[in-house]
């Protein structure tokens, strides 16, 4: 299994995608912390410059950049196998094709913490640099750590979710835009409108986990930490499950 | 090692691609697996390697199922029509992915790149490659485990006549030591040189399995000839009681020997340009294959 996940790594690392994507993430990381720290007494966003957990709600919402850019790297690696016919090689040389599936997840998990300790450090320092410019309060709290190691968390489960889309929908373009739609557009809504049924959906349970919900408009929608936590494990176990069980049977013509 | 088909079928629907398949691929020597596309050559294949899962009966390479092989690289080596590369990745990184993934020795990716002639080749990333030099890659990671059995779908598509030289070159030797060669094609002269055996497959169903010489011999000699005076030469022939078995412009082709025949035109003072000996092989072939000759 070891070489496995090595051979996924070095896979991961020998075309221009994931770099490209860590760049993607990175500019989103920037794009949400400017968005996210208030302006001066503007509160709209449900959080203040006085507020002492600031620093925190923002790491929290400066995770969604990681973790859409980690599903989508996790969705292409497997889609592009198919895409380039580079599946038939993974397939020969690992006859048994819930390894390949183990393999991939395992080494997108290890990307998807490579990337956190990236965009986690950008999210970090720049948003005590801008709360700081606009003169709030930075406060390092236990709180704080616990939305870190949320957000390291995350972006690992959601590398191996995206290998399990990936292999359930061999098509990339209707992977990738569908699990983008899904999380950011139509979860988005539900978190909102329909709160009971939305905080038990992926992104709602992942901003429960990240306790983005204290801070937004859909205060006190979501679930607990700890519950969000588990129930994106079980999401991502269903999703695993269902993909070795449907997707990895098919025959590859 | 000897590859071993039994009974094997693939249905799609209902529509039949291999019906109930056996033949018997043994070592150190080439075996062609001959048939015109959409014959069910490619199906078969991916079922012995185990990508497409048989409808009924077993494909089997020393006793094993391609899944049961505890170093599949190290035992069989395969190159597909639909096995493709990452255009953005080296030749040397496709190959180290899969080197690492079968847990082959360090060198072993620069080693196959030098074996299939791309040594120079392996920095470029594949989307600079040409269609002979993907082949080849192909070809590489076939290899790359230096495995005893080779199974190739069409490994002559693509390339340039050199190429075509260079690979039936190699495939002879590595027949030679040994190895066991199963080599599909849906062009019988690219592999009719180096072939022992022939599988020859129309609609999913084995329709012949025997020796190459086996098979020329079953087909006869025939002689082609040409001249500017084909027709009083075709007229005199058949008075001889030989047959046409084909015409275009100035040749002609006749069942029987080039002695017989030379002697013949010089009799009747009629000039030959050229005249040769060839086989009716490519008949046979067409005859088998069209499923209405066996």
């Amino acid at each position: 299994m070891t070489s496995l996940v090595h051979a996924e790594l070095i896979k991961l690392r020998s075309t221009r995608l994931a770099l490209w994507l860590l760049l993607t993430a990175l500019a989103l990381v920037v794009l949400l912390v400017l968005v996210t720290v208030p302006a001066g007494q503007d509160t709209s966003g449900g959080l203040s410059l006085r507020d002492t957990d600031l620093l925190a709600r923002v790491v929290g919402v400066a995770t969604t950049a990681g973790e859409v850019v980690v599903l989508a790297l996790g969705i292409l690696s497997f889609t592009q196998e198919f895409r380039f016919g580079t599946a038939t090689a993974t397939f020969l040389v690992a006859p048994d094709r819930r390894r390949v599936l183990i393999a991939k997840a395992l080494a997108l998990a290890v990307a998807g913490l490579l990337f956190s300790a990236a965009t986690i450090t950008l999210d970090l320092v720049l948003s005590v640099l801008i709360i700081n410019a606009r003169g709030g309060a930075v406060v390092w709290s236990g709180e704080l750590v616990a939305v870190l190691a949320a957000a390291v968390a995350v972006m690992a489960l959601y590398g191996p979710i995206g290998v399990a889309i990936g292999a359930l929908v061999r098509n990339q373009i209707a992977a990738v835009a569908g699990a983008l739609v899904w999380l950011l557009a139509v979860e988005g809504f539900l978190v909102t409108l329909l709160p009971a049924i939305g905080r038990w959906m992926p992104g709602g349970a992942t901003a429960g986990l990240l306790q983005e919900g204290r801070a937004a408009t859909t205060h006190g929608a979501l679930l607990p930490a700890w519950a969000g936590g588990l129930v994106l494990l079980g999401y991502a176990t269903v999703i695993g499950l269902l993909a070795s069980a449907l997707a990895l049977r098919k025959d590859l013509t | 090692m000897t590859i071993e088909l039994r009974g094997l079928t693939k249905r799609f629907g209902s529509t039949v691609a291999v019906d109930d398949l056996s033949a018997s691929i043994g070592p150190g020597s080439v075996t062609a697996f001959l048939g015109p596309n959409g014959a069910g050559k490619t199906t078969t294949l991916r079922m012995l390697l185990g990508l497409v899962a048989p409808t009924a009966g077993t494909a089997t390479i020393d006793g094993k199922r391609y899944c049961e092989l505890a170093e599949p690289l190290r035992e069989v080596g395969a190159l597909l029509e639909a096995s493709g590369f990452h255009p953005g990745r080296t030749a040397i990184d496709h190959l180290l992915g899969l080197a690492v993934a079968a847990r082959l020795p360090p060198d072993a990716p620069i080693r196959a790149l030098a074996e299939v002639g791309l040594a120079t080749d392996a920095k470029p990333k594949v989307s600079a490659f040409s269609l002979g030099m993907r082949r080849r890659l192909g070809l590489a990671a076939a290899i790359l485990g230096e495995p005893r059995v080779l199974v190739l779908d069409e490994p002559a598509n693509g390339l340039d006549p050199q190429g075509i030289r260079w690979l039936r070159g190699y495939l002879r030797e590595l027949a030679d030591n040994g190895r066991t060669v199963f080599v599909s094609s849906h062009v019988l002269a690219e592999i009719e040189q180096i072939a022992d055996k022939v599988l020859m497959i129309a609609s999913g169903r084995l329709v012949r399995s025997s020796g190459l010489a086996e098979l020329r011999a079953e087909a006869g000699v025939l002689t082609g000839m040409r001249t500017p005076e084909i027709n009083r030469l075709r007229a005199l022939l058949e008075a001889a009681g030989y047959r046409v078995r084909g015409v275009a412009q100035d040749e002609l082709v006749v069942d029987g020997r080039p002695e017989a025949i030379g002697e013949l035109a010089a009799a009747h003072q009629i000039v030959l340009h050229r005249l040769f000996e060839t086989g009716g092989l490519e008949d046979v072939f067409i005859r088998l294959t069209r499923g209405d000759g066996s």
